[in-house]
C-alpha cells in the first residue's frame, strides 16, 4: 500500500473490526445459550469484569486486582531486552551473510540446525545458566526472535536487483553510501517482515519465559492463574497479549515507516 | 570532478574534435562449460569528444559486453581502454550508462533519482534536478516514484540522472528498446535534441537497423562469435533525419542485408 493511497471511507476503517466482533458475539451466544459450561470458557461480561479490575483495581479478583502496570511493565521490559538484541545480532548476521558467500557458507549450517530447535527444549538450560528471572526470558526471547529477522535480512539484502549496484557504481557512490543509499532501502520490505515476525515470536516466547517462577508478567500470570483455577484471568492474559502484540506490531510498521522513505514507499 | 560539472565551451566544441576514447585490441572470453567462449576479439575504436557512434548488431554479438567493458563493470581479458588517456578500470561518474532495464532506484521519486549522483552544494542540487527535470519534460512528475510513470518516463528519468554529471562519455544499452514504437521515436527525438544542445559523447547500443540510421555520426557494425567490428559506416545525412527519405532507407536496407549476410 502506498502512502499516497486515498482514504476510501468508513467501510475500510470497519472491515478489521468484523472478524472481531464476529467472534465476541459466537461467544457471547455460545455462553448465553449454556453450549459453553463457564468452566470451559466464562462468559464475556464475567471476563470483562475481571480484565476491569485486573487493570483498574477492584473488588472481586483477588489476587489479581490492579496487578496489570506491574505485569505490563515487566513483561514489555523482558520483550523489548529480548527483541532488542535479536534485532542488534540478526540485522548485522543477516546482512553479512547475505552480502558475503564465505559468511553465509560458514554460519548457515550451524543457524539452521539451532533453528530447528524449538523454544521449549532451551529453556531448563536456560535455567540452568541465568536462573530464575528475567535474565532467562530475555535469552529466550531473543534466540526466537532472532531467526526471522536474520533470515529475512538475509534474503532481502541477497535479493537486491544488481542492476542498482551498477546503477549506484557509475553515479559515483562510495561503498558506505552503497550501503545505506542502496542496500538497506532495496532490502527494506523484507528487513521489515523480519521484524514483525521476530516481534510476534517474541510475544510467544515472553510466555514462556515467564513459565517458570517468575512472581510478575503477564505470562506468569497465565501460568498463575492456571494453577488457581481461574479460567477467566488466563482469558484475560490470551486477550491482553493479543492486543499489545497487535498494538506493538502496528508501533513497529509505523515507526519503520516513519524512519525510512523506502519503508514507506515500498510493499 | 569540478570540470565535469561545466559544460564544454563552445570554442572546445568547434575546434578539431580530439579523441576522448581510446579501444585497442580489446578482447574478451567468458569460461564456458568446459571450454572458453571467445566474446569479443580484436575491438579498436576511437571516439572523438561530441560524437555520437552506434554500435549495431544482432542479439549475442557482444555489444552489452562491450558497453559493460567500457562502463568498467567487467574487466577485458586483454587490450587496453583509454579515456582522455586515462586507463578505465572502475566504473565511475565520468561514464554513465542508461541501462534497457528498469534502473531506476524505486524507493526514489523522480527528482530524487535525478539528484542521486549529484554531489555538490544543496542550492546546486536544486537548480540541476530543476534544470534537468526540464530538459526532459518531467517538471510535473517530479514527485512521482518510479512505478507510478510509464516506461518511456522511467528512461527519461535514467537520462536525466546520468546527464545532469556531465559524463565524458555516455553508454546507452538499447535503452529503448523495450519501448513502444511511437515513445521510442519520442525518446530518440529527445536524445538527439540534448545532444544538440548539451554536446555529449554517445555510444549507443542497438540491434534497430533505422534507430542507429537515425542516431548515428558513425556505426560500427558488429559480427557474432566472436564479436568483431566488421564494417565501419560513416552516415552522412543531415539532420534532423527523415524516417521515411529515400536515401534514409536504402542506407537501411544496405545494412540489414549486411546484418544476414
Amino acid at each position: 500500500m502506498s502512502d499516497d493511497t486515498p482514504r476510501r471511507g468508513s467501510l475500510h476503517a470497519v472491515q478489521p473490526w468484523l472478524i472481531p466482533a464476529a467472534l465476541l458475539t459466537l461467544w457471547f451466544a455460545a455462553s448465553e445459550s449454556g453450549a459453553v459450561p463457564a468452566y470451559l470458557l466464562p462468559h464475556p461480561v464475567q471476563i470483562g469484569g475481571a480484565a476491569y479490575s485486573y487493570l483498574f483495581g477492584g473488588p472481586g479478583a483477588m489476587p489479581y486486582a490492579g496487578r496489570f502496570w506491574e505485569d505490563f511493565t515487566s513483561s514489555i521490559v523482558r520483550v523489548a531486552f529480548g527483541f532488542g538484541l535479536a534485532v542488534a545480532v540478526g540485522i548485522p548476521t543477516g546482512f553479512f551473510s547475505g552480502r558475503r558467500a564465505l559468511v553465509n557458507r560458514l554460519i548457515s549450517n550451524t543457524l539452521n540446525a539451532l533453528r530447528a530447535v524449538p523454544g521449549i527444549s532451551w529453556l531448563p538450560l536456560a535455567m540452568v545458566w541465568f536462573g530464575i528471572g528475567i535474565q532467562t526470558t530475555v535469552f529466550l526471547v531473543a534466540l526466537a526472535a532472532f531467526f526471522p529477522i536474520y533470515l529475512n535480512t538475509a534474503s532481502g539484502v541477497r535479493q537486491v536487483n544488481p542492476i542498482l549496484f551498477q546503477a549506484g557504481a557509475m553515479l559515483g557512490t562510495t561503498p558506505m553510501r552503497r550501503v545505506f543509499a542502496i542496500l538497506l532501502p532495496a532490502a527494506m520490505p523484507q528487513i521489515i517482515a523480519g521484524l514483525r515476525l521476530g516481534l510476534g515470536i517474541a510475544w510467544a516466547y515472553l510466555v514462556l519465559g515467564e513459565l517458570t517462577g517468575v512472581p510478575n508478567g503477564l505470562g506468569a500470570v497465565i501460568m498463575d492463574a492456571r494453577m488457581l483455577g481461574r479460567i477467566d484471568m488466563i482469558v484475560v492474559g490470551i486477550i491482553l497479549i493479543a492486543v499489545l502484540g497487535r498494538a506493538s506490531d502496528l508501533l513497529l510498521h509505523q515507526l519503520m515507516r516513519l524512519c525510512f522513505k523506502s519503508a514507506r514507499r515500498l510493499s | 570532478m569540478k570540470s565535469r560539472l561545466k559544460l564544454i565551451s563552445p570554442a572546445a566544441a568547434a575546434a578539431p574534435r580530439q579523441r576522448i576514447l581510446s579501444i585497442r585490441g580489446l578482447c574478451k572470453t567468458f569460461p564456458g562449460t568446459g571450454s572458453f567462449q571467445k566474446v569479443l576479439e580484436g575491438i579498436d575504436v576511437d571516439v572523438k569528444r561530441g560524437e555520437m557512434i552506434c554500435i549495431l548488431g544482432r542479439s549475442g554479438c557482444g555489444k552489452t559486453t562491450l558497453l559493460n567493458i567500457l562502463a568498467g563493470f567487467i574487466p577485458p581479458t586483454s587490450g587496453s581502454l583509454l579515456l582522455d588517456g586515462r586507463p578505465v578500470a572502475r566504473p565511475g561518474p565520468d561514464r554513465c550508462v542508461v541501462f534497457q532495464e528498469d534502473a531506476l532506484f524505486p524507493w526514489l521519486t523522480v527528482e530524487e533519482n535525478i539528484a542521486f549522483g549529484l554531489r555538490a552544494p544543496q542550492r546546486t542540487v536544486r537548480q540541476e534536478v530543476e534544470r534537468f527535470l526540464a530538459l526532459v519534460g518531467l517538471t510535473e512528475f517530479r514527485s512521482y516514484l518510479p512505478r507510478e510513470i510509464s516506461g518511456g518516463m522511467k528512461q527519461r528519468v535514467a537520462l536525466a540522472r546520468v546527464l545532469i554529471l556531465k559524463p565524458a562519455v555516455l553508454l546507452m544499452d538499447e535503452p529503448f528498446a523495450g519501448l513502444d514504437a511511437q515513445t521510442r521515436e519520442e525518446m530518440q527525438n529527445l536524445l538527439l535534441d540534448l545532444w544538440a544542445r548539451l554536446n555529449h559523447t554517445i555510444l549507443f547500443v542497438t540491434h534497430d537497423v533505422a534507430e542507429a540510421v537515425k542516431m548515428a555520426d558513425r556505426i560500427l557494425l558488429m559480427d557474432t562469435n566472436p564479436g568483431r567490428i566488421r564494417e565501419e559506416i560513416r552516415i552522412g545525412l543531415p539532420r534532423p533525419r527523415e524516417n521515411e527519405a529515400g536515401h534514409f532507407l536504402e542506407i537501411c536496407r544496405g545494412l540489414l542485408a549486411k546484418l544476414r549476410g
